[in-house]
C-alpha cells in the first residue's frame, strides 16, 4: 500500500505565504515517489468541526505529518499551537492508532537569520515526543518572504539566467540551489521512513548576505508598501503613547 | 506604576487562577495598580499575518476588536505579565493568541542589535516583562525552550527588565509566593 502524508499549512496568508510556497513544493516532490498527500490549510480546516475529523483521519492513516507554518514573534503562532493542541487532545483520548509516524516541520522566518527558527523547531519536537510521533527534524527558513511567491523550481530557472557576475548569485541563486538540495534530499530520507540526519539540516545554517544589506532591503520594501497608500510619512506614529 | 497580567490559561484550569491571584496580590501590597485579562473569556480574533498593522493604520491592528485593547493596554503598563501553562516549551494558545496581535508595538523597520536583525522601536518606553510558566512536573527540556524564548521575545519587544518564573503544580502556596516576590524584585517592582 502506499504510504501517505499529510501536509498541514499553518500560515494566514494562504497562497501568497512561505509556508504554502516551500510545503507544496516539497509536497510535489513527495507525490512523484508515489506518496498520496492531504492537504490541510489549518485556517480553514479548524473553522468546521467536519474539516477537524477529516484532518485526525488523515493523521490517522498516514506515515508522514509535514507541518510547515510561520514563525511569530519566536514561536509558532496561535492558530499553529491551537491545532498542535487539538491534535494532542485527540492522541491523548487514544483515538489515533498506534503507528510509526514522523513529523518533519518547515519553519519560515522573515528576518535574514535562520536561527531565529530554533525555539519554533524546538517547539514542535516537545509536539512530537509528548505524541510518540519521530521528530525528523526541520528546515529553518531565514528571509522566508524570498520564497513566498515562486515555487523554487521556477525561482532556479530565472535566478540561473543572471550573470555569473551578479551580485545576486551569491545572496539568492546559491541560497535556492542549497535549499532545493536540502529539501530533496529530506524528502528521499522521508519517503524511505528514515529520519534526515542533522548533518544534512545543517547546509541551511548560513546568513547569506552582510545584515546591514537586508535591514537596508526591508526599509525599502516597507516605504515602498506605505507609499502605495499614502502613509509613508506615518509608518513611526505612536498611536498608544501615555 | 502599573501592572498588566495576560492569563493564558484554559477554562477548566483549577490551578492557574490561584496563582493570578497571588500575583494580584503580591502587586497589591506594593500598591502597584493594574488589571488581569483572561484571555479565554475575550474575544480576540487570530492574527492575519497582513502587516496593516505596519503599513496601512500604523501601530493599530486591523481587527477591530479586543486584541486591540490588549496591545494598549501592554504598551500602556509598566511591568506586563504573561502567565501561561508551558505548552510544548512555549506559550499557550490562549496567550499566544493575543501577543501576536500585538505586532503593531514594534516598528516595521529592521535594525542590527547585538549582531542580530531585529526591529526598531515604535515607543520610548516599553513595559518590563514577567513571564510565570506553569508545568504539572518539573521538565528540563521545556524548561530551557521557555527561558530561552522569553530571552529572544525581550530582545524582540524591548523590555528593560525582565523575569522568568516556573511554577509547579504541586509548588505550596508560601513557594509560589517567593517565586513571585523574586520576579517582582528582579524587575524593579
Ligand atoms: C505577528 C507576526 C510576528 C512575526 N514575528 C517574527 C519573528 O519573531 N521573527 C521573524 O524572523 N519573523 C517574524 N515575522 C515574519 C514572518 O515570520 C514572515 O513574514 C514569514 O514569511 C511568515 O511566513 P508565511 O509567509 O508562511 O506566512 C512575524 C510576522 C507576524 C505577522
Amino acid at each position: 500500500m502506499s504510504k501517505q502524508l499529510t501536509f498541514l499549512m499553518c500560515s494566514p496568508r494562504g497562497d501568497k505565504s512561505a509556508s504554502h510556497t516551500i510545503g507544496s513544493y516539497v509536497v510535489s516532490l513527495f507525490e512523484e515517489k508515489n506518496i498520496v498527500v492531504k492537504t490541510f490549510e489549518v485556517y480553514k480546516t479548524l473553522r468546521k468541526q467536519e474539516r477537524i475529523e477529516e484532518m485526525i483521519k488523515s493523521i490517522d492513516e498516514c506515515d508522514i505529518i509535514l507541518l510547515s507554518s510561520p514563525l511569530y514573534i519566536d514561536q509558532a503562532p496561535y492558530m499553529t499551537i491551537k491545532l498542535m493542541d487539538i491534535i494532542s487532545e485527540t492522541f491523548k483520548q487514544s483515538k489515533i492508532q498506534n503507528k510509526t509516524r514522523h513529523l518533519f516541520a518547515i519553519s519560515n522566518a522573515g528576518f535574514l537569520e535562520y536561527y531565529h527558527n530554533n525555539l519554533a523547531l524546538k517547539i514542535y519536537e516537545q509536539f512530537a515526543i509528548q505524541n510518540e510521533l519521530i521528530w525528523a527534524g526541520g528546515l529553518p527558513i531565514g528571509a522566508a518572504g524570498t520564497y513566498a511567491t515562486y515555487p523554487i523550481p521556477e525561482s532556479l530557472k530565472m535566478l540561473a539566467q543572471l550573470p555569473e557576475d551578479d551580485h545576486r548569485q551569491e545572496i539568492y541563486h546559491k541560497p535556492t540551489k542549497i535549499l532545493d538540495s536540502v529539501i530533496k534530499t529530506s524528502v528521499d530520507h522521508l519517503s524511505k521512513g528514515e529520519i534526515v540526519p542533522k548533518d544534512e539540516l545543517q547546509k541551511l545554517e548560513f546568513i547569506p548576505m552582510p545584515l546591514e544589506a537586508y535591514v537596508e532591503g526591508g526599509k525599502k520594501g516597507w516605504l515602498e508598501a506605505a507609499e502605495e497608500l499614502g502613509t509613508a510619512d506615518k509608518l513611526r506614529d505612536k498611536p498608544y503613547e501615555r | 506604576m502599573s501592572y498588566i497580567i495576560l492569563n493564558g490559561m484554559s477554562s477548566d484550569d483549577e490551578f492557574i487562577p490561584k496563582v493570578n491571584q497571588i500575583i494580584s496580590e503580591e502587586f497589591q501590597q506594593k500598591d502597584i495598580r493594574g488589571d488581569t485579562i483572561i484571555l479565554h473569556d475575550k474575544e480576540i480574533k487570530p492574527c492575519l499575518g497582513c502587516f496593516k498593522c505596519w503599513v496601512q493604520t500604523p501601530g493599530i491592528c486591523i481587527i477591530d476588536d479586543f486584541g486591540r485593547e490588549t496591545a494598549k493596554k501592554m504598551i500602556q503598563s509598566d511591568i506586563l505579565v504573561y502567565l501561561t501553562p508551558i505548552t510544548y516549551g512555549g506559550y499557550s494558545a490562549e496567550l499566544k493568541k493575543a501577543v501576536d496581535r500585538s505586532l503593531g508595538l514594534i516598528s516595521p523597520f529592521f535594525r542590527v542589535h547585538e549582531n542580530e536583525i531585529h526591529h526598531e522601536m515604535r515607543y520610548d518606553k516599553y513595559p518590563n516583562l514577567v513571564v510565570v510558566g506553569i508545568l504539572d512536573k518539573p521538565n528540563p527540556n521545556q524548561e530551557e525552550i521557555f527561558t530561552t524564548l522569553v530571552k529572544r521575545n525581550v530582545l524582540n519587544l524591548f523590555c528593560p527588565k525582565y523575569s522568568t518564573q516556573v511554577i509547579y503544580a504541586d509548588d505550596d502556596e508560601i513557594t509560589i509566593k517567593k517565586k513571585i516576590e523574586e520576579s517582582l524584585r528582579e524587575v524593579g517592582a
